[in-house]
């Protein structure tokens, strides 16, 4: 109830996990959020959308992570769009033993003109390097498809966990870099207006957060 | 740590009013000229459950059951947002039954895992609200029926 915001309020961030359907989103964030990994036979292609928090520091900062897991699924496509709103970061991708999914990326990224600025951080996340028997994509041509595309790059296994944490926090970082991504006041008011929620700490606070943060013009899509 | 709330976003996330309109034309569209897609219909189902308002939930729910009874390789989506549509307003029964319709078929399906968890939560607070309502009258009637003893022996 009270205005005033506790000093050391994280601050907000909002990634989105795109790419084909089965290249290891899902994983990816299982294995970052809660350092653990499901075969494929245990897991299920999301529905919809899936959502965790993760809290980090970068730099000396707190960050409070919302990250959306987007379902691959072509009939998901319409309604995935709609998560785009707000995100700072994209994480795009593919898997390194199929070639479908790394062509596919190219749609990703005009999807990502449509309905992002152009400020928004991006990396191209290589998973499945544990198949390297049968890779289908070299990291070269992925290291310069993604320099192309203005987007970091990482090759990770969410199996084995290479390169998972990096892809996570190389994204942070940078978004950290680019004040004007995240340095606006609407998302500290927000969370002192929502600090009477039932769950501290809990998804619906960054919901809040990333409405205010479309209404401040944080985003400028 | 936090990570490990259970959490539905589509529970909590509505659509604009105009991202739901560009949904509502589509299907309204498709209904004019006789024929509405599984996609069509399924994208503003969507949108109706996510929606704030109660009688939208109810035409979303309504609109999933049509799609889940026509159309098998939709199954395990109508579930969910059954199970979704049914939470958000407050059918814990409905909405535990159908998300354990997915979970049966899914048993490690992590976001009817998460789901279950939340209507488990919703569960539970009504039976509080129940409980405290139930304790009222009790405080209530304690203090009707004290207040009729004191009169009976004032006399």
């Amino acid at each position: 109830m009270a205005p005033a915001p506790k000093p050391p309020a994280p601050i907000n961030c909002k990634l989105l996990l795109i790419g084909n359907s089965s290249v290891g989103k899902s994983s990816l964030l299982l294995r970052f959020s809660d350092e653990q990994w499901l075969p494929e036979d245990e897991s299920s292609a999301t529905i919809g959308v899936d959502f965790r928090v993760h809290k980090m520091d970068v730099k000396g900062k707190k960050v409070k992570l919302s990250i959306w897991d987007t379902a691959g699924q072509e009939r998901f496509r319409t309604i995935t769009s709609s998560y785009y709103r707000g995100a700072q970061g994209i994480i795009l991708v593919y898997d390194v033993s199929n070639r479908e999914s790394f062509d596919a990326l190219p749609r990703w990224f005009s999807e990502l003109e449509t309905y992002v600025s152009d400020k928004v951080v991006k990396i191209l996340v290589g998973n499945k390097v544990d198949k390297e028997f049968s890779r289908q994509v070299p990291t070269a041509e992925a290291q310069a498809f993604a320099t192309r595309m203005n987007s970091l790059f990482v090759e990770a296994s969410a199996k084995t966990s290479v390169g998972v944490k990096e892809a996570f926090t190389d994204v942070v970082e940078r978004i950290m870099d680019i004040p004007e991504l995240w340095d606006s006041a609407p998302g500290v008011g927000a969370s002192a207006k929502t600090a009477g929620g039932q769950m501290p700490g809990g998804g619906n606070v960054n919901l809040a957060d990333e409405n205010e943060q479309e209404g401040g013009g944080g985003c400028s899509c | 740590m936090a990570s490990d709330l259970p959490y539905a976003a589509d529970a909590e996330v509505s659509l604009s009013y105009d991202e739901l309109e560009v949904l509502r034309i589509q299907y309204q569209k498709e209904l004019a000229q006789g024929y509405v897609t599984v996609q069509t219909k399924f994208n503003y189902a969507w949108g109706l459950v996510k929606a704030p308002i109660r009688d939208h939930q109810v035409e979303g729910v309504r609109l999933l059951q049509e799609l889940y009874r026509a159309e098998p390789t939709r199954r395990r989506e109508c579930l969910y947002y059954l199970a979704l549509g049914h939470f958000k307003m407050g059918n814990f029964d409905e909405a535990k039954k159908f998300n354990a319709l997915l979970m049966e078929k899914e048993p490690t399906n992590m976001q009817a895992h998460s789901l279950a968890q939340l209507i488990d939560k919703g569960v539970a607070r009504e039976g509080y609200i129940g409980m405290a309502l139930v304790g009222g009258v009790a405080a209530v009637g304690t203090l009707l029926v004290a207040g009729l003893i004191r009169r009976a022996t004032r006399k």
